[in-house]
């Protein structure tokens, strides 16, 4: 992370509006909106069966949307095959051509458009295989490249004739992990140097969250949330991309105060519940869960929530494994811990809390009851329901 | 690197796609596959559908108007149908079906045609499952060629094959001569129905040991080993796991076979005479007598029985088609082991007797017909009918049958029809391997001429384009030749797609579409992409198309009456009539020039998948 980059100024790239997909009835894509920027690195990420994939293809152009546009530059690009959309596609598989030499493949797609530069395409394809690290081996064939080398081949491939545009799927996700994280850098590397408007389909959220400038999450043909990176892991938007990125603890309570609360009778705004000592502080909600009352940061920049809930309003929030300190006697419960993965660098420690299944991570591995508590300003408001709507 | 995408960095930058003129090009690239499939119907439409519906017209149109009489009386005719006569007369189905098991039942000439069309399914599948077992099952030496040599009954001409059977079982043909040395009596096999079941099995148990083969190699060891590690035992697995998979296949070769030999015409001319004549034969016979709409209902009927038993089928096939991919194949056994167990001993036992027998069936008809070609009258080894032939060439009258004309004609037609079905069945093979709705009519359309007779498109198209039709005051009429052209063409193109499409459909898509988003038109894709990686399959269906034509005798025979444009196989037939030994010496002219384009198929076409 570190690298990602939301210039909100920068000229739209890829418009989508309103796309949808539909296969004899069933829906693969439903209403997406997005815009995707000129130079940025964009990921569609989600489980399998969202919709990142035919997305992808809706952008290349294999498929044609059956409801909405597609635009490039502004322009409206229905009816205009692959052909002539000047993208570059790097498949899963890679899809070389399995009768051509490295050299052949790279060039293949000069034999369409002139190599950019004004250089001769032998010149471009010595260019992009220098590119992508695999100087040289111009005249091998195919076969006899390792995984990661097809893969890079693939990517110089479609890079050679100057596409405006690089689309990406899952071009990872045949390669053993430690490759994938040192070939990520390196595409993510490439993008940067071209300057390549590129969008990236993986279900791998690592991955989308390690190389993007912004990510698009996906569930059920639809972008849940569309963010950067940080965004995305800190502030999520629903309850699913809060569980989706990264390992998180949802809570799902009603805000206490008020006339369903302990009798403060201010709102939520300084409210404290006194019972066992718990402490919010200004800024913070008590949150009524399963009987425990719990404080949580509001009115936070990026939050969900504008304002502040009143009581009585639903509210679900959440806070990372990272936050959610073992030992920590306030603002907090206690727990069972019911089985621990050792991951190397942490522990990664399942907890029983009723009937709530919790995450947190640990130096060591724990036994029988703990106590767990968080920092209110660590916990994430993801939405807010006032009683109003819900009855 | 100093380039930036186009738009970005330099939105102004030249446009450093194509000129005008390529893009010209590309736009007529972009159209080419449409014009190709365009092309493709107008040729199927002119010379097979435009035929078959003159001929259906034929049928249902007596003197200007139309009725169903002609159908009426045809299935009521105990000639055609036998007992079957009466229930489409009105009978009682009971009293009909007491006819039929009664001794001295009448199946008709439909009746028989199917009669002998099961029979020969069922000694078709008997002889080609036992080749299948070994072929998948086993390994020696040789084996690959044997399995390549499965296809050699399908290029060789059906005249040919019946030549050889008529050397093999005619009073003075090899197996009396065989049953003469060891003291038995001469048998008379000509003229009978074994004789003609023989001959089908010679030709389409190969064709059931082909496809059960190729699905028996595409069962996963896995799968096997799977059943076995649950407890199944090694014939409990066969049953649930090998079994389930190879019936489809077996199926679907009984299916071709039953249609091919309940449309069959030269071996039955040849070796059943009229005294056991299928609907083909007296369709050809009608016609020729010039009763066109009594041969046009028989050709209806025939082709309605041939496209149900077809439809059947691949409405069974839709439902029930595997596809494996990338499976690990059963290992083979080696045919000899090395410490042999009894039960081993037997199998290998079976073979033994199946390959003798099997020897029997395949080599008697050439190694009878080469033999014939060199025996003269008296048993003595002579060139004699080679010499005929020489002969009737240098000081032939014009009416008769010369060789080199027949050998030109055929190599002429062959090279000919081939450029007309490769393109046809490689657009068709596209066509049907993309996925959208009505693909499955598409492909019906497109390969109903595996199934309809070549009498009825050789009629059809004789009584439209070859006697002429009138379009807008012209009077249009083609050669024979042309028209025979065409007709191969058509008997040839479902050849191609089937050697095509396979390979088509198990190409990665994402090679299609990288190419396509690297610039390249579909028709391009195809040129560059596709068919180099499917060029062995591209080259068997060129072979295959050579060979259809070489061997086609049922629409040839039709369109040759009378004109100089006969081929080989005419030739071998207008021969056999009178004199056995020239008509055999044209069969080993016409075995040679069909093995060339065998060895075209083994050495340009190694592997490829479908027939």
């Amino acid at each position: 992370m570190g690298s990602e980059r939301d210039d909100a100024s920068a000229p739209v790239a890829v418009e989508l509006e309103g796309v949808s997909k539909r296969y004899d009835g069933a829906v693969a894509v439903e209403g997406v909106d997005l815009r995707i920027r000129e130079g940025e690195f964009f990921t569609l990420v989600g489980p399998s069966g969202c919709g990142k994939t035919t997305t992808l293809r809706l952008i290349a152009g294999f498929e044609e949307p059956t409801a909405g546009t597609v635009r490039f530059d502004g322009r409206d690009v229905s009816g205009v095959p692959p052909e002539g959309r000047n993208v570059g596609v790097v498949f899963q598989n890679y899809a070389l051509f399995p009768h051509m030499t490295v050299g052949e493949n790279v060039g293949y797609g000069l034999r369409f458009s002139d190599p950019p530069g004004g250089v001769s395409p032998a010149e471009r394809v010595r260019e992009l295989l220098d590119l992508v690290d695999l100087p040289g081996t111009a005249d091998r064939d195919p076969e006899s490249l390792s995984g990661g080398q097809r893969q890079r081949v693939a990517m110089a491939r479609a890079l050679a004739p100057g596409p405006d545009l690089l689309l990406l799927d899952e071009p990872m996700s045949a390669l053993d992990a430690r490759l994938r994280e040192r070939l990520r850098l390196q595409v993510r590397g490439i993008q940067r140097e071209l300057g390549i408007t590129t969008v990236y389909v993986t279900h791998d959220q690592e991955e989308a969250l390690s190389v993007s400038d912004r990510v698009a999450v996906m569930r059920d043909g639809t972008p849940e949330q569309v963010a950067p990176p940080r965004t995305v892991y800190r502030r999520p938007a629903s309850r699913f991309v809060a569980e989706f990125v990264g390992d998180n603890n949802v809570f799902e309570g009603v805000v206490a105060g008020g006339e369903s609360g302990d009798g403060d009778g201010q709102g939520g705004r300084n409210g404290t519940t006194g019972g066992d000592g718990n402490r919010g502080g200004p800024g913070t909600v008590p949150v009524d869960v399963g009987g425990t009352t719990l404080h949580v940061a509001v009115g936070g920049r990026d939050d969900a929530v504008n304002g502040v809930p009143a009581p009585g309003d639903r509210i679900t929030f959440c806070v990372r494994p990272q936050h959610l300190r073992v030992g920590r006697g306030d603002n907090g419960f206690r727990a069972d811990v019911e089985s621990a993965e050792f991951l190397g660098e942490t522990t990664r420690v399942h907890l029983g809390w009723g009937d709530r299944e919790l995450v947190v991570r640990t130096e060591d591995p724990l036994r029988g009851t703990v106590a767990v508590g968080f920092d209110p300003a660590n916990a994430h408001v993801i939405s807010v329901a006032s009683t109003a709507d819900t009855s | 690197m100093s380039d930036g995408p186009r738009g970005r960095d330099a939105p102004d930058a030249p446009d450093h796609r194509r000129d005008r003129p390529a893009r010209l090009r590309d736009r007529l690239e972009r159209r080419a596959l449409a014009g190709l499939t365009a092309a493709t119907v107008a040729v199927l439409a002119v010379v097979f559908y435009y035929p078959i519906g003159t001929v259906l017209v034929e049928s249902v149109v007596v003197d200007g108007a139309v009725t169903l009489g002609v159908f009426a009386r045809l299935l009521r005719d105990p000639f055609y149908f036998g007992e079957f006569a009466r229930l489409f007369a009105g009978e009682g189905p009971i009293a009909v079906a007491r006819a039929l098991v009664g001794p001295d039942r009448r199946l008709g000439i439909v009746g028989f045609t199917a009669y002998q069309a099961a029979l020969s399914t069922v000694a078709s599948v008997a002889l080609g499952l036992p080749a299948a077992y070994l072929l998948a099952r086993f390994e020696f030496p040789g084996r690959r060629t044997l399995r390549s040599l499965t296809i050699v009954p399908f290029v060789l001409p059906s005249i040919m094959v019946a030549v050889g059977y008529v050397a093999t079982f005619g009073r003075n043909g090899t197996l009396n001569v065989l049953l003469g040395a060891v003291g038995l009596g001469p048998v008379e096999l000509m003229f009978t129905l074994e004789a003609i079941v023989i001959a089908h099995a010679f030709y389409n148990a190969p064709l059931v040991a082909r496809v059960t083969t190729a699905a028996w190699e595409s069962v996963d060891a896995g799968a096997v080993e799977t059943a076995r590690s649950l407890g199944a035992g090694p014939l409990r697995a066969f049953l649930d796991v090998v079994a389930p998979q190879v019936y489809p296949a077996v199926l679907m070769g009984a299916a071709l076979t039953f249609v091919f030999t309940f449309g069959t015409f030269p071996i039955v001319l040849a070796l059943g005479g009229f005294e056991l004549a299928t609907v083909e034969v007296f369709v050809y016979r009608l016609a020729r007598d010039l009763n066109y709409a009594e041969a046009a209902a028989l050709a209806v009927v025939e082709l309605v029985i041939s496209l149900t038993v077809l439809g059947a089928y691949l409405r069974y096939e839709a439902r029930h088609t595997v596809t494996s991919r990338g499976v690990r194949p059963l290992p083979r056994r080696p045919l000899v082991p090395s410490a042999p167990t009894p039960g081993d001993v037997l199998t290998r036992l079976g073979l033994g007797v199946y390959g003798g027998v099997a020897a029997l069936v395949f080599l008697a008809p050439i190694v009878s017909m080469v033999l014939a070609s060199v025996t003269g009258g008296d048993g003595a080894l002579t060139l004699d009918h080679y010499r005929f032939l020489l002969d009737r060439q240098r000081t032939g009258a014009a009416f008769q049958v010369r060789p080199w004309p027949a050998v030109r004609n055929s190599l002429v037609f062959a090279a000919a029809s081939a450029l007309v079905a490769l393109p046809m069945g490689v657009v068709v093979a596209v066509v049907t391997t993309r996925r959208y709705r009505g693909r499955k009519l598409v492909d019906a359309v497109a390969m109903a001429p595996f199934a309809v007779s070549g009498i009825l498109v050789g009629l059809g198209l004789l009584r439209g384009l070859v006697f002429g039709v009138e379009v807008a005051g012209w009077r249009i009429a083609v050669a024979g030749s042309a028209a025979i052209v065409a007709a191969h063409a058509v008997a040839g193109y479902p050849f191609v797609v089937r050697t095509v499409a396979p390979g088509l459909e198990s190409l990665d898509r994402s090679l299609i579409e990288s190419a396509r988003a690297l610039g390249a038109s579909r028709a391009r894709v195809l040129r560059d992409v596709e068919l180099p990686l499917v060029w062995p399959g591209v080259v068997a269906g060129a072979a295959f198309a050579v060979a259809i034509s070489m061997g086609e005798f049922t629409a040839t025979v039709v369109l040759a009456t009378g004109a100089d444009a006969y081929t080989m196989p005419v030739a071998i037939e207008r021969f056999i009539g009178r004199r056995l030994g020239p008509a055999t010496a044209m069969g080993v002219v016409l075995l040679v020039v069909t093995g060339l384009s065998f060895v075209v198929i083994e050495r340009l076409g190694g592997e490829y998948d479908g027939i």
